[in-house]
């Protein structure tokens, strides 16, 4: 093996620029405010291969520079080159991957070279890449080692740094192939439980497995029982104890990642303000599951609720649709690019996971994070808000757009508390034929015994152990890479190609992904659906030689999927895989005789009943107590300037325009995409829901939305539920869902609700639970909009004592419904003068939490967000008003459409202006009838309320249909390019349309030439 | 091989992702399209001769890693260089959409010998597509203008179209900008960027719109170019992703003021005055083949 280095740097001839080095520039002077008078890039390759310096000299232009527009050589360093840089830089920083951290363009390389010389198509030959960056003219204060910490994350990344006078020298950084210490496997070891309860405890602590006392004595215990000691005998195992390959696989499977335990608990609930004691039998079985189920009476079309990775739908024409929604916090609070990245391609995962396998057609991504201009104290081991997000965006973006699949619909919420800890939703869309080409439903898995089971696409490493434990740790420069995964979307591309393909031929029998506990959850799961399995950890293939038993049952490895297979079509699934360079190995049986049988070669390294292993861990019980939060009342300052109240509301984080980070993501590929992000004559304007034709030639449609407010939270978290489940719907009905046959996605992210020493006020956090369960019961049973699948990240809190920081009790409503026709919708944009503008829904007084309460309160002109916050009080009537709405949008009565949500009507107006570029002439008079006063309903956030816009010809008819469910004139679209709002004589806002756009695009705006 | 069964080839695997839609869209013009792994062809060459069309389809072969496109090209390069050489030598017109355009570039499918020898494909590469000026990715619609004199097979009849461009590597470079002359003397600048704001059929110029009309700072505003024999058609924005006029951007505008009360059935599954303005390329291809059979 050689060892070659081989660098490419871009040309600059006059045609030619270096890009790369002009985005870096660009970052230190928007992050850290630096202006450096040049910067210039190199890709470095490190090659370990047979093949010696010359040979790969000889196809340096034709794989690892593009001869027309860089510059590349190998065995040497470029910047040696003074041809190339004929004046030695200031600083060089040279960025590469840690050891055992997934480098896509090395595999990429790797495989490029293999094209080209057939002699590196050999075991442990491998390319590393690197990034070098040099720079000349730094500005006074800026040093080698803030750059180099602001261009990479030590956690996962190398830096060498070379300073002005090592340039001089001609010394430069020189990564080397990043080695990885050999290591030998280790022989499954039992541990002694019969300890005290101290020891026991212990035994959970150290071991990160995240178990508590009652759960670990409930293993003890199993392990007493003497038929289970007898089996265990007759298979060689150590009767009275667990291998540490069962306690790790009881620990994974037990977690509250897999288990809810906290949706789960028995939970004593008592409300001081009414005097309520009662308990409660699980919240999600209570809440969730029997509302679903009730409504599956009436709705056939419910085709799978909540026993498989997605919610799946019966939808048109012979196909079926589903969803699901999944959190990447703590991933992406350590690593946010590589978190985030995992987020995305792992819940896609979920949906070919689906039924026999669904297609995954669309992305949704909601983030919550601190604010991006956050100017205050940081926790040291916390990134930057603009730092996450930044990070985050990039690995959805590369995660979602390598993938092929679109990001249809999203959003991005600002609070300071998320600085402890972002939240990452991440959603995605499937589509499956409702009937295979063999005839078996797509939606049901037919696994049986004797299946052969494949672990297909990438291999397990040590990447993925404990991922999710580390995250509770603190974190260091020498905490081990394998706390972060990057992710690998083309490794996950070219197996969903795979096994879409295997799936249409009839070869799969079940299907599952490899996510949170590894094969350990993937296989334990299947493995309910045959009555047991024999796993052979030693087939399972390896990124690096030597793991032990438990390390590869639970690796958390990414770009996996676990595929169940008939013996006889084994031959045609392993050549399928073949045909695409899929991996597909043979790791395991299906059985029927109960047992969840582990070996490793010939010896039996765990033995655990499959009942055990899934029923056997103990109910939590806990505490919860409401009272209710006090804030002083907000009053709205004496005087106030509306117009500029707008302008300022505009450029608040919240609702300012995203849209220089959403265009990074591809919203259309598939060719489906009806209505987009962006709407509008400039292609700028908010788009509410997305609306999918994902049927080519067929205009049948799909609508997706999200709603999310966890603003409300902070006077009352099933306010906060509301708002989420009525934002979704609402959103929805702008673009005409069809009310009868829509789904709908819970997602939780909670602060920690447990008592602890850590918590001592677990109790109103499981409160805000429990009310926040009960009103989403409420509301989806009156929306008619059954939950079909969900998630929970219940420990959403960043250090401890009075540097604790938890987040706002979180919820993300997701809907996924029908659309008869997409050619018949609406949007946000103002369409043509004259065109008449109404209000549709009433307006409240109820400004408590709302967006210009917080807003007022952090500038110090308002004392506090105390107060009312939107109700639904009837939403039995408010779905028969939606269904009256998105009816006349269907008909085709309707084209402009947009809801009142954060920022109340006077946003919306101004968003409708901006989309539309034309002004619009309103008039307040009329929308006090129930009880708001001016200010409450020019910016409050009273729910149910959409405005239209609707042509001469259609107005009678429109009027007709609407007026019962409440309908007011508020004005005209008009010529003179100005947004003026009048309440009878009253003159509050007259601002050109212009001036919107400004102060709307201005705050989240990226620089050209300098990438996100 | 009866005058309806015109066949196309459109390639998947490797990160690909256009090529559902891309199948669809010659469907829906008449055609039979079958997507094709790479490593089938690989496998056998001679599958190519069944086929009349050939598409390389959008995406993000080997995740843009060396160089978008760079990749596949060098598998194709290195595994179908003659198949593909015969391909276009028996009239076989081959499009490549913002990846497959920038394989067909590393390849040096594109340009091609513009005034070489002859005007068959040399698999020499002449242009590069590299990181758009503004230096990140971005999805946005564009509207391009077609060179009325263009010998394309896949442009003809075109003037003027609006449809999004999805890439990070979309701007077009030569090392020889005399080439520039000589392919725009020969009408292969077939396509480029133009503002929409300038008259129809007057839009095309030389100077450099600013950006966003010129998504990513190409020479010439150049959004695809093709090669001397006109069959070889590639460019970075993607006009499948406009073959109904319901993918719009402002579609929801369209509505004339006599619009239908009652939306027209979804299972029509037939265009109609829904077609989208992208359509066409596709058809004039599937045409052309036929015309050539006649």
């Amino acid at each position: 093996m050689h060892d070659v280095r081989i660098e490419a740097t871009p040309r600059l001839e006059d045609f030619a620029s270096d890009v790369r080095g002009n985005v870096v520039q660009q970052r230190l002077a928007t992050d850290l405010g630096f202006s450096v008078g040049a910067v210039r890039s190199i890709v470095g390759f490190l090659v370990r291969s047979p093949a010696d310096e010359a040979s790969l000299a000889a196809i340096v232009d034709d794989l690892f520079a593009d001869p027309i527009i860089e510059v590349g050589g190998a065995g040497r360093t470029l910047l040696s080159d003074s041809t190339l840089f004929p004046e030695a830089p200031d600083l060089v920083v040279t960025i590469g991957p840690k050891p055992g951290v997934t480098d896509n363009a090395g595999t990429a390389a790797l495989d490029g070279l293999r094209t080209l010389l057939p002699e590196t198509r050999v075991e442990g030959a491998g390319v590393s890449t690197y990034l070098t960056y040099a720079f000349w003219g730094l500005p006074e204060g800026a040093s080698g080692s803030s750059i180099a910490a602001a261009l990479h994350n030590p956690l996962i990344e190398r830096a060498v740094v070379v300073d002005a006078e090592s340039c001089r020298e001609g010394t430069w950084p020189e990564l080397t192939f990043p080695e990885r210490p050999a290591i030998a496997r280790q022989a499954p070891a039992t541990v002694d439980l019969e300890v005290d309860d101290a020891a026991l405890q212990a035994i959970s602590d150290q071991g990160l497995l995240a178990l508590n006392l009652e759960e670990m004595q409930a293993i003890r215990d199993h392990y007493r029982d003497p038929e289970v000691q007898a089996s265990r005998a007759a298979v060689g195992l150590p009767p009275h104890a667990p291998t540490d390959v069962e306690l790790e696989c009881l620990a994974q499977t037990w977690s509250e990642h897999c288990k809810h335990k906290i949706f789960a608990a028995h939970i004593h609930h008592r409300d001081e303000e009414t005097g309520e004691d009662v308990t409660i039998d699980s919240l999600f079985k209570t809440h969730i599951m029997r509302p679903t189920l009730e409504m599956q009476d009436e709705r056939p079309w419910l085709l799978s609720v909540f026993h498989d990775n997605s919610g799946v739908i019966d939808w048109a024409d012979g196909w079926s649709v589903c969803m699901k929604a999944e959190t990447h916090n703590s991933p992406s609070a350590l690593d946010p690019y590589g978190g985030a990245m995992t987020g995305i391609v792992g819940v896609n995962r979920d949906i070919l996971g689906t039924g026999l396998g669904a297609r995954p057609i669309a992305n949704t991504d909601v983030f919550c994070f601190g604010p991006p201009q956050w100017e205050g104290d940081l926790p040291s081991n916390l990134f930057h808000p603009s730092r996450v997000l930044r990070g985050v965006h990039a690995g959805v973006r590369v995660g979602g757009n390598e993938s092929g699949i679109p990001t249809v619909n999203g959003a991005i919420v600002f609070d300071d508390r998320y600085i402890g800890k972002p939240l990452v939703y991440c959603g995605t869309v499937g589509l499956m034929p409702s009937i295979l080409p063999d005839g078996r439903p797509a939606h049901i898995k037919t696994a049986a015994p004797g299946d052969l089971v494949y672990m297909v696409g990438g291999r397990v490493g040590a990447d993925g152990i404990h991922g999710a434990t580390f995250s509770s740790l603190e974190l260091t420069e020498d905490s081990p890479s394998s706390a972060v995964q990057i992710g690998d979307p083309i490794t996950q591309k070219k197996m969903l190609d795979m096994l879409l393909e295997a799936r249409d031929a009839g070869l799969i029998s079940s299907i599952t992904d490899n996510g949170a506990g590894g094969l350990s959850s993937s296989i334990g799961e299947m493995a309910e659906q045959t009555g047991g399995v024999d796993i052979d950890l030693a087939a399972v293939p390896l990124k690096q030689v030597g793991l032990s038993s438990w390390e590869i049952l639970v690796s958390e490895s990414q770009e996996r999927m676990t595929v169940a297979v008939r013996p006889e079509d084994g031959a045609a699934f392993e050549a399928m895989a073949a045909v695409h360079e899929v991996e597909a190995t043979v790791v395991a049986t299906f059985t029927d005789d109960g047992r969840f049988h582990v070996r490793h070669g010939e010896d039996t390294v765990a033995l655990l009943p499959l009942s055990f292993l899934h029923d056997g861990v103990p109910q939590l019980r806990l505490e919860s107590v409401w009272q209710r939060p006090t804030h002083p009342a907000f009053v709205p300052p004496e005087g106030v300037d509306h117009g500029d109240l707008l302008l300022r509301l505009l450029a608040r984080p919240n609702i300012a325009s995203k849209e220089d980070w959403v265009r990074q993501y591809d919203h259309e590929v598939i060719a489906q995409t009806a209505v987009k992000p962006f709407v509008g004559v400039q292609r700028d304007g908010p788009g509410d829901a997305a609306v999918l034709a994902p049927l080519h030639g067929s205009s049948r449609g799909l609508v997706v939305s999200n709603g999310i407010v966890p603003r409300y939270a902070d006077i009352d978290a099933g306010a906060m539920v509301v708002a989420a489940v009525d934002e979704a719907v609402r959103n929805a009905v702008c673009a005409g869902v069809d009310l009868d046959r829509m789904a709908g996605l819970d997602n939780f992210c909670w602060p920690d609700p447990v008592t602890s020493e850590k918590t001592p006020d677990g109790r109103f956090k499981l409160a805000q639970l429990v009310r926040a369960n009960r009103e989403l019961e409420r509301m989806c049973r009156a929306y008619g909009v059954p939950c079909v699948s969900g998630k929970d990240s219940m420990k959403n809190d960043y250090g401890s004592g009075s540097d604790k920081i938890s987040i706002p009790p979180t919820m993300l409503f997701s809907l996924f419904g029908d659309h008869p026709d997409v050619r018949m919708t609406a949007t946000s944009d103002l369409k043509r003068e004259g065109e008449r503008l109404y209000l549709f829904g009433r307006t409240r007084q109820e400004l408590g939490a709302s967006e210009v309460a917080c807003m007022l309160t952090e500038s110090g002109e308002a004392e506090g967000i105390g107060g009312a916050v939107p109700a639904v009080d009837n939403p039995e009537a408010q779905r028969e008003a939606y269904v009256a709405l998105s009816r006349q949008i269907q008909l085709g009565r309707i084209r402009t459409a947009h809801d009142c949500s954060d920022g109340g009507l006077g946003v919306a107006l101004a968003e409708m202006c901006i989309g539309g570029r034309r002004g619009a002439l309103v008039d307040l008079d009329g929308l006090g009838l129930d009880g708001a006063d001016t200010f409450a309903q020019l910016w409050g956030e009273s729910h149910g309320r959409i405005v239209i816009g609707v042509e001469a010809q259609h107005e009678a008819e429109v009027c007709d249909a609407l007026e019962q469910h409440g309908l007011t004139l508020i004005g005209l679209v008009v010529g003179n390019g100005r947004l003026t709002v009048e309440d009878g004589f009253d003159l509050l806002i007259d601002i050109p349309v212009d001036d919107l756009v400004t102060a709307w695009k201005g705050t989240l705006a990226l620089p050209v030439g300098g990438a996100a | 091989m009866s005058a309806s069964n015109v066949r196309v080839a459109v390639l998947h695997g490797f990160g690909i992702n256009c090529d559902h839609e891309t199948a669809a869209v010659f469907r829906l013009v008449g055609a039979e399209a079958e997507r094709m792994h790479v490593n089938r062809l690989i496998a056998e060459p001679t599958l190519l001769d069944g086929f009349d069309i050939l598409a390389i389809p959008g995406g993000f072969s080997f995740g843009d890693h060396l160089g978008s496109g760079r990749l596949l090209g060098n598998r194709l390069r290195f595994a179908l260089r003659e198949p593909l050489r015969e391909f276009v030598a028996r009239g076989g017109p081959v499009i490549g959409i913002c990846n497959g355009f920038q394989v067909l570039v590393k390849t040096g499918l594109l340009p091609g010998p513009v005034d070489g020898e002859g005007v068959m494909p040399d698999f020499e590469q002449r242009a590069s597509l590299t990181l758009n000026e503004s230096g990140r990715y971005e999805d946005r619609w564009v509207t391009l203008e077609f060179d009325a004199e263009s010998p394309c097979v896949w442009t003809r009849g075109l003037t003027r179209i609006d449809c999004p461009v999805r890439h990070g590597e979309g701007r077009f470079v030569v090392a020889d900008p005399t080439l520039l002359d000589r392919m725009d003397a020969a009408h292969l600048l077939t396509v480029r960027y133009v503002d929409p704001a300038t008259d129809e059929g007057h839009g095309l110029t030389d100077d450099l719109l600013p950006y966003p009309l010129s998504p990513n700072g190409s020479a010439r505003n150049i959004a695809g170019v093709t090669d001397p024999t006109g069959l070889v058609f590639g460019l970075m924005p993607h006009p499948e992703a406009i073959y109904a006029k319901w993918l719009h951007p402002d579609h929801s505008r369209y509505t004339a003021p006599d619009a239908p009360d009652v939306a027209p059935s979804p299972e029509e599954r037939v265009l109609g005055e829904w077609e989208g303005e992208g359509l066409q390329i596709f058809r004039n291809a599937v045409e052309h083949v036929r015309s050539t059979r006649a």
